[in-house]
């Protein structure tokens, strides 16, 4: 089955909605955010595992090992500990770019509900010199509701199997 | 190295701070520590099929963990013997055999070299492949479903070197009838931060977690762990215990039975599963560890690089990089009795609490790679550093074995794991080791 493109209207609508959940993320307001996500939001990453191809087993992970795997009351204790004050690492505040690119939007069978692939791109600027720089792939679903795009769920895929940072104190 | 003596003060609780910066001390560490000590590998849940495989870390160097016909355990340099490249790229698996990159040396999954490329049209039929098999570790052993080796021969056995922290290990690994398992995979982080800070944290220092995990513990805190309070704004050490002296060995345990899903927002599944199962536990484990040491938060750290927190349930193994890094590979590790919604609420609790995106463990990584960073400069390094809390509160009690200080909020244990560290350091060989797996050896260096 090959999947449909969204129509050019949804396309842009939507790209204009990762830009601006984008931004949001970088200026850390997530108030602004939640109001982006369904109440029923799956918000998930994985933590990636290097396997021979031709390794078709099981055995390794029946259970997939979740860096992410929250639901809106989980997003809201991330956020809760953030505005806590007493997150010491983030202050004073770091730089951080959040870049969206390769930006797909596909049609579903379900009536206003979209697929959207795209990259994410995530730079920090901590201390001194230090820079971090983390991509991952992003899966979405997006529903069209009356108050506009919200996100029913993400699964971002994180590129490297072994976490060049210190802590995530953000969102893909 | 006699310069080591000025390094690490036991009575004092002083360390210089060059042991975090210094290369000469790591090379050093690698030889003496990593070298020598039983290191964890993995555990036998994650390899259970012949051919079933682990790469992981002794120290530096890179080993593979395969699972036998026998069903015994074989661990390997994971180099082929020919020119040294590294044989399998993947984190694990299920392989019949290994083969190398390079020229295609082919290594059965017993290490046997079984296959050569052109043997007879270029080595002439003259390669005795039998000298040519995979180098295995000098030690491997099993404690309740632990797999550990060592390259020294000379080692002491597992169960020597484990001593009296068994008796700790069995409140996790031996409580239920079936045992542990390691759930998911590995979350691999990298932090630049020198090996032994986080082993120190980990093994005694409860004085951080109102502070440092101020914002964690606010938000998901469901009952009172340890006698800690946010803000370090008061600690009640009554209901808690530091224990050290083991060789090398540390625990730090609440005693109320249950505090070790004190982090979780809703805990009732796993207290639920405390209260089912404590009758059992009892009659395996005894009054005292089965009423108040299982379901409580516990710190476990085996030196020189394991640590468990039971509870909370991660699992978490540290290899060095260089005196500046290092790989932290955490696991969530469970009851196999456990129901799976348990395990997957464990599981996510894990991560959200200690995985590269934890509430909690991502406090740790800016504190602890600031003082490898603060112990780099060339005025920093020569600088000391205390752990010097509740000197002299040390006794025992009859209940458990080890050295006993009060509450988690105490730094007895950093001061043991440095002891043990600079007597691996300075020994020649294991023969130079003291051995502390009983009371009177443990406590009668205090007073030298």
């Amino acid at each position: 089955m090959s999947a449909q493109q969204a129509e050019m209207d949804v396309y842009v609508a939507l790209q204009r909605q990762l830009y601006q959940e984008a931004r949001l993320l970088s200026a850390e307001q997530y108030d602004d955010w939640l109001a982006m996500l369904c109440d029923e939001v799956h918000y998930e990453m994985e933590m990636p595992q290097r396997r021979l191809r031709e390794d078709k087993t099981n055995n390794w992970a029946p259970i997939k090992t979740p860096i992410f795997n929250d639901d809106m009351a989980a997003l809201l204790m991330r956020i809760a500990r953030f505005k806590t004050g007493f997150v010491w690492s983030e202050n004073p505040i770091n730089a951080i770019r959040h870049i969206v690119s390769n930006v797909e939007v596909f049609n579903t069978e379900i009536k206003d509900q979209f697929l959207v692939h795209s990259i994410i791109e995530v730079h920090r600027s901590r201390l001194d010199a230090e820079r971090k720089r983390l991509t991952a792939g992003r899966q979405d679903l997006w529903n069209k509701t009356a108050t506009g795009y919200k996100l029913l769920k993400r699964t971002a895929v994180l590129d490297d199997s072994v976490v060049l940072d210190s802590n995530i104190n953000f969102f893909f | 190295m006699k310069k080591l003596d000025d390094l690490v003060d036991f009575k004092t609780g002083r360390q210089k701070r060059v042991i975090y910066s210094d290369p000469a001390i790591y090379e050093e560490e690698l030889e003496k520590i990593f070298g020598r000590c039983w290191l964890f590998l993995t555990h036998e849940s994650q390899i259970k099929e012949p051919g079933d495989f682990i790469r992981t870390f002794m120290g530096e160097d890179e080993v593979l963990v395969v699972r036998q016909k026998d069903d015994s355990i074989k661990a390997f340099l994971n180099t082929c013997t020919h020119r040294g490249n590294r044989l399998c790229k993947a984190d694990h698996g299920n392989s019949r055999k290994f083969v190398c990159n390079y020229h295609g040396w082919s290594f059965g999954f017993d290490g046997k070299l079984n296959g050569v490329p052109l043997e007879k049209e270029a080595y002439n039929d003259q390669l005795d492949k039998s000298k040519f098999g995979l180098i295995e570790v000098a030690q491997i052993a099993s404690y309740k479903g632990l797999v550990f080796a060592t390259f020294d021969e000379t080692a002491p056995s597992l169960e020597d070197y484990l001593g009296e922290m068994k008796w700790y290990l069995d409140i996790w690994l031996d409580a239920m009838p079936e045992g542990t398992e390691l759930i998911g995979t590995a979350m691999k982080v990298e932090l630049p931060v020198n090996w032994k800070l986080p082993v120190e944290n980990v093994s005694g220092d409860g004085y951080h977690l109102g502070w440092a995990h101020a914002g964690a513990m606010t938000v998901s805190s469901s009952m009172e762990v340890g006698g800690l309070a946010v803000g370090n704004a008061t600690a009640d050490n009554s209901g808690a215990v530091s224990v050290a002296g083991m060789n090398g060995h540390a625990v730090l345990a609440a005693l109320d039975g249950q505090s070790g899903y004190g982090f979780y927002p809703d805990p009732k599944m796993a207290v639920d599963y405390l209260e089912e199962n404590r009758a059992t536990v009892i009659d395996r484990l005894g009054e005292y560890r089965g009423k108040r040491m299982w379901g409580s938060q516990i710190n476990m750290t085996v030196f020189p690089n394991l640590q468990m927190l039971p509870g909370l349930n991660w699992f978490r193994v540290y290899h060095p990089k260089g005196p500046g890094k290092f790989e932290m590979w955490t696991w969530a590790m469970v009851d196999k009795e456990m129901s799976d919604d348990l395990k997957q609420m464990i599981l996510n609790n894990v991560s959200r609490t200690f995985g590269p995106a934890g509430l909690f463990d991502n406090d740790d990584g800016d504190n602890l790679q600031a003082i490898t960073e603060q112990s780099r400069g060339w005025r920093t390094r020569q600088m000391d550093i205390y752990t010097n809390m509740a000197i002299g509160g040390e006794h025992s009690r009859d209940e458990m074995p080890g050295v006993v200080s009060e509450g988690l909020i105490c730094e007895q244990n950093q001061r043991y794991v440095y002891r043990r560290w600079l007597e691996m350091m300075q020994a020649d060989s294991w023969a130079d080791v003291p051995s502390y797996n009983n009371l009177q050896e443990a406590r009668a260096t205090e007073a030298k």
